[in-house]
Order: C-alpha cells, then structure tokens, then sequence
C-alpha cells in the first residue's frame, strides 16, 4: 500500500509539473507572438502553416518564419503559425482554415506540400492572401495545371544558382574530388544538385583543367534524418579520397558533418548558414528565405502585391548566396564571388533545372567526370 | 585490408546500439513483459545525454563527460521505463498500448523540452570523444586496426554491459527467477518468488539499456540530436526476436544487422560489391531480404517467453 501511495504522488508530481510546463509555455508563446495585443484580441493576421518539420528546423519552415516575425514584430501585428497534425492534404487545408479562423489575412505556407492544399483554399477565402514558397497552387489530379489567383504569390528560389556557387568556388579554392548527397529526389534538392555539377563545369573551363579532372560522385540519400547509414555512406567516400561533400540533405547533412569531422574533409551546408555546425563546413549554398518572406508581407501591407503570380529569385533578386563572412575557402575569394555573382545576376549563365534535365544521369559535363550513384 | 577495418569500424557504430537495446528488451521480455517502448527509451536516454554534453561542454570535455552522459542516459531510461512498468505491472494494462503510447509521447516531450531550453529543437554537441587510436592496443596489427582505431569508448562499455547482461540472466539466481517469471509466474510465485518484483527489475533493467543504447546511438552518427532515432528501437526489437531472445544469438543479430547495413551503406567502397553494378537501392534491400532468408529457416523452432504479455494475476494461478 505503502508503495503505491509514493506511486500516486510521484504521478501526481508530475502531472503538476507537466501543468506548470504548460503554463510557461503558454506565456512565453504570446511574448514571442508580439505582446499583450495579441492575446487580447485573439486574432492573429498574420500567420504561417508550417510544412514537415518544425519552424526551427533551419530550413524552409525556420527561414519563413524568421522573415514573418521580423516584419510582425516591427509593425506590432498579431501572429501566429499553425502545425497541421499530419502530412496530408486534407490536414494542411484543415490548419489553413484554422488560420482564417484565427483572424489570418495573409498566410504564409512553406515547401511544395501546399501545392494542392493552396489551390483549393486560395477560392475558398479570396480575402485572405497566400505566400506558397517552393511551390505552385495546382489540382490533385496528375498534370493539373497551375492555377493562381489574385490572392496568391508564389515564390521559387534559383536553388541551381546556390548550388552553381557551391561547386564554383569549391573548385576554384582546389577542391579536386567532389561529392553530392542531395536529401530526397525533390525539385528543390535536384537542383542544387544540377547547380553544383554545372558550377565545378565551369570553373574547371576557368582554370584550363583536363578533361576528367575533376571527379563527382552523385547521390540521393532517401533520408532527411540523421543516420548511422548517412555516416557510413559519407565516411565511404571520404577514405575513397572525395574531399568535399555538398550535402543538400537537411538534418541527414549532420551525419555527413560527423563523417567529415573524422575523415578530416569538408562539408558544404544548404539552405541557411550552417557554419555554426560543425568546423567543417566550409561554405553554405543559401537562399534566403527570411528576406523574401519580410518583402512580400510588406508588399501586402504597401498595396503593392503581385498576386496571381509566380516570381522566382534568383541571383538578380539577391534570392540565393554564399555567406562569404563564415566562409572558410582559402584561394576563393570575395572579389572572384562578387564576379561570378554579378555574372549570374546578369542572367549570362545557362544551368540546367529539374524542368530541362530529368536525372542527373542526363546531365553533359566535359571536365566533370560525373558519377551518378 | 583497408577495405575491412573500414567495414569493421563502422559496423560497430550501427551493431553496438542495436545490440544493448535488443539486450534491454530482452531482459523485459524474458521477465514476462513486452516493451516496445524501446524506441521512445532511446529518444529519452539520448536527450537527457546530448543535452548534459552540450550544456556542460564548455567546462568539461572528453571520455569523463561521455561516461557521465551514458550514466544520465541510463538513469532517464530507468525512470521513463517505470511508467510502462506501473502501467503493465500494476494497472495490468494491454502492454502493446503502454508501449505505443510511450513512442508517442517521447519524441514529442523531446521536443517540447528542447525548445523550453535552447529554443530549438536541435541538441548540438562538442564531440570530443572520438578516439583516434587507443594507445598500445591500437598498435597491434590486424587486430589494432579494427577494433581500436577511429572508435569511441562506448563501443568497449556497450560489449561491457553485454557480457555482464549476459551472465547475469544465464548465471545468476536473479537470472533463472527472471527467467522462470518470463515462462511460468505462477511456478515461480508459488517458490515465494515475488513476480511484481522481479518484473520491475526487468523492466528497469531494459530502460537503462534503451537509454544508454540512444546516446550510444547519437554521439558517433550525428552532430546534433534532432529528437529521433530513426526507427532503430523496433531494429533493435527485430534483432532481439531474430535472436531468440538468446544473448548469444542476439549477439550474432547485432552484429549480421551491423555488417549488413554497413555493406548496404558503403558498398562503393567494397570492389566486391561495386562491380556488381546494381542500383543503390537494391543494396540498400539487402539487410532486409537476408533478414526474411534467415526467418523463413529459424522461425519455425520460435521461443518466445511464454507469458510475456500476459500480466500476472495471482489468483488466477
């Protein structure tokens, strides 16, 4: 009896704990969403929907939502993000809805999940505009048509072009032995990919290289988690002599830094800077997505939207980069990025996308042996 | 040669988690209760780790820091494993669903507490743990360049605690009554064996293994912890019931799920296996299809405990 007592007290601790865990959370939650404005009225106009993963997920999610706090908390408006409970269409349009209900005029819906969930709800609420990042609203069906209304923009980023300077000024810095481990076969990640190889291309042209020179070994991993399996593929090429490895993979791109970090090699990191991860990532192929968050919810506010739409940022819109101030390369420098840079945004140099190239296998290199496994 | 220390080395990162947390479940099973809480056991164990690594990093660093985490692990895992313990022991709860909803809840907890406390969801960590080569051992040739290079000590603490779990069952009085309240409770309880007793001790047992199996899991693979374990606490299930839930045979589990998973992931750097010539995906098939090959031949002679999942109930003896 005795023993059960110091059970039920023991549950009941923690249930009391859990509660005041809650609590703090609840309260911490409105500072972050702008104060006491918010949780008086109760309505929040702006709001993000996130996709797979969280809003810290140093990615899509992490990036929208950076841009969408930094302009709500400069103008002092209510906002809010709302998880959907699975990854379905079904879920996405239901915590769509939720945000209407929730006082939303603009909503922001990172990755091209919301492809279709948009496409539907962008009729159903026609005062209320969407931002679609990565994606554009069409039907369920296969081969449906894009579809934008006037109360939808949707945003790509010239992944290519982030890529195109990854591969660029790694074998401008000497880098010889190249690798790809893009995360899932997704648009996105395909062409960073392409991007990468065409860069490597390129700045073999430059420095009057041989043919073959220069060796790229392609893969995609399936996964974007963290795994022994990951590791041990990195770890494989590393002592097969790659010294750098591109890693597009999102939270699977930790295992390649685990496997850089013993072998001693380098990392490129996607998406964001993720020079804070590890020492061996030596460059980030970026898009950045905090900035073109913040310009079109400030479109919106300005009047100036460009609804019904499909804008893509690339190098002339400052949409991608390589954070060149936590950059480690050692003969790459800022002037010869701020060349290639330029030359990029000038629209003078053709890359080939997930729309032109199907399989990287299909991909034409001369000073890249390209090897696609 | 470079080829196999290299297979070995790696293999050790994927067989040695695999085998404490199969190890762990045995102990639950074989006192009569399932635990398919191993997986939520794991995300625990290697949260409170990562999070004791990463917050005391800066002061301390090195195999020290590394064993107290592994001793945090295995501490969280116990007490997480209590609440599947009250709930199949004493609620006599349906353990399949104490379990699952343990799954559930780990990750999410996980979550939920790593950004209370950093913000973020992520756990990085300093690794300062890796050992290049272990002084002396790791001069013998052969021998040296497999087990001792490029590895880290909780390889060396996983096969510990798998020798001592081992004897433990095999050898020991609490081994035999574990055992016999895995088979027949009510035989033991009626030698004034007390079944609640020694299925907590079972229970717990597997919790220290799980957690300790997570950051096992973690350290050497990653250099964050991002709230999973990518499924390998129902690996470790798999190899326990590939095993028998024998320690030996469990053992050899381990270590066929290791090396296979590790040719699966490496094989361009295996000649043998690279001119082959297949598509990576059919490597990455192979643990699996050998994994239903040796099933279809042992499954048969199957011996599981034969009360587990059941809960005790004294008066129905």
């Amino acid at each position: 009896m005795k023993k059960k007592k110091v059970l039920t007290m023991l549950l009941a601790a923690t249930m009391v704990f859990g509660l005041a865990a809650c609590g703090g959370n609840k309260s911490n939650d409105a500072k972050k969403d702008g104060g006491d404005d918010a949780k008086k009225s109760d309505s929040y106009e702006l709001a993000l929907v996130t996709d797979i993963g969280s809003i810290d997920d140093k990615s899509f999610n992490q990036g929208a939502w950076e841009g969408v706090d930094q302009y709500a908390t400069e103008k002092d408006i209510p906002h809010q993000y709302y998880k959907p409970v699975e990854q379905s269409d079904e879920a996405y349009k239901d915590a769509i809805a939720l945000a209407v209900k929730g006082g939303a005029k603009t909503i922001v819906c990172p990755g091209y999940l919301f492809e279709v969930p948009v496409h539907e709800m962008q009729t159903q609420y026609p005062d209320v505009n969407f931002i679609i990042i990565d994606g554009a609203p069409h039907g369920a069906e296969d081969g449906a048509p894009i579809e934008i209304e006037k109360n939808t923009l949707s945003i790509f980023y010239a992944e290519q072009q982030a890529g195109y300077l990854a591969g660029y000024a790694a074998v401008k810095d000497g880098y010889k032995k190249l690798g790809f481990m893009g995360g899932i076969a997704v648009p996105a990640v395909k062409r960073y990919g392409y991007g990468f190889v065409q860069g490597a291309e390129d700045a073999a042209a430059e420095l009057g290289l041989k043919d073959g020179e220069i060796t790229l070994r392609y893969t995609y991993l399936n996964t974007f988690n963290a795994t022994p399996e990951v590791n041990t593929l990195a770890s494989s090429w590393y002592k097969d002599g790659t010294e750098l490895i591109f890693a597009a993979a999102g939270g699977a791109g930790n295992s390649v830094m685990k496997a850089a970090e013993t072998a001693g090699a380098k990392v490129v990191g996607v998406d964001v800077d993720q020079s804070a991860e590890s020492d061996t990532v030596i460059s980030s192929a970026m898009k950045n997505l905090k900035k073109s968050v913040y310009d079109a919810i400030t479109s919106i506010y300005d009047g100036n939207f460009q609804g019904g739409e499909s804008i893509t940022l690339d190098a002339s819109k400052e949409g991608v980069e390589l954070p060149m101030d936590s950059s480690k390369w050692e003969n790459f420098t800022k002037d010869d990025y701020t060349a290639v840079y330029e030359k990029l945004a000038a629209g003078s140099i053709e890359i080939p996308t997930d729309s032109t190239t199907e399989d990287a296998s299909g991909l034409t290199t001369a000073k890249v042996a390209l090897s696609v496994e | 040669m470079d080829v196999i220390y290299f297979i070995v080395q790696q293999t050790m990162f994927f067989a040695i988690p695999l085998l404490l947390v199969a190890i762990g479940g045995m102990y639950a099973e074989r006192s009569g209760v399932i635990n398919i809480a191993l997986e939520g056991i794991m995300v625990m164990g290697a949260f409170t780790g990562v999070l004791f690594i990463s917050e005391m990093g800066d002061s301390m660093s090195g195999q020290g820091l590394l064993i107290l985490a592994i001793l945090i692990s295995g501490a969280t895992g116990m007490v997480f494993s209590l609440l599947h313990a009250f709930a199949s022991i004493n609620m006599k709860a349906d353990q399949t669903i104490s379990g699952t909803a343990l799954n559930l809840f780990a990750p999410a907890f996980v979550i939920f507490a790593a950004r209370m406390i950093n913000g973020v969801q992520q756990i990085p960590f300093i690794d300062s743990f890796r050992i290049d080569s272990v002084p002396v051992l790791g001069s013998i040739p052969v021998i040296g360049d497999m087990f001792f290079k490029n590895t880290y000590i909780t390889t060396y603490i996983g096969l510990g605690l798998y020798v001592l779990a081992a004897f433990v069952i095999a050898k020991t009085s609490f081994g035999l009554r574990l055992r016999a309240c895995g088979e027949h409770p009510g035989a033991a309880d009626s030698v004034g064996v007390s079944v609640k007793k020694i299925r907590y001790a079972g229970v717990i047992i597997s919790g220290f293994l799980g957690g300790v199996g997570g950051l096992v899991f973690v350290v050497p693979t990653s250099t964050n912890f991002n709230a999973t374990v990518a499924g390998y606490g129902f690996l470790a299930l798999a190899v326990m019931i590939f095993g028998q839930w024998r320690s030996g045979r469990i053992l050899g589990a381990a270590f066929f799920f290791g090396v296979m998973k590790t040719m699966a992931s490496a094989y361009t750097s295996v000649p043998v296996l690279k001119d082959l010539g297949l598509p990576n995906d059919v490597y990455k098939m192979i643990p699996y299809i050998a994994t239903l090959i040796v099933l279809i031949f042992t499954s048969k002679s199957s011996q599981a405990p034969r009360a587990e999942g059941i809960p005790f109930d004294r008066t129905a003896r």
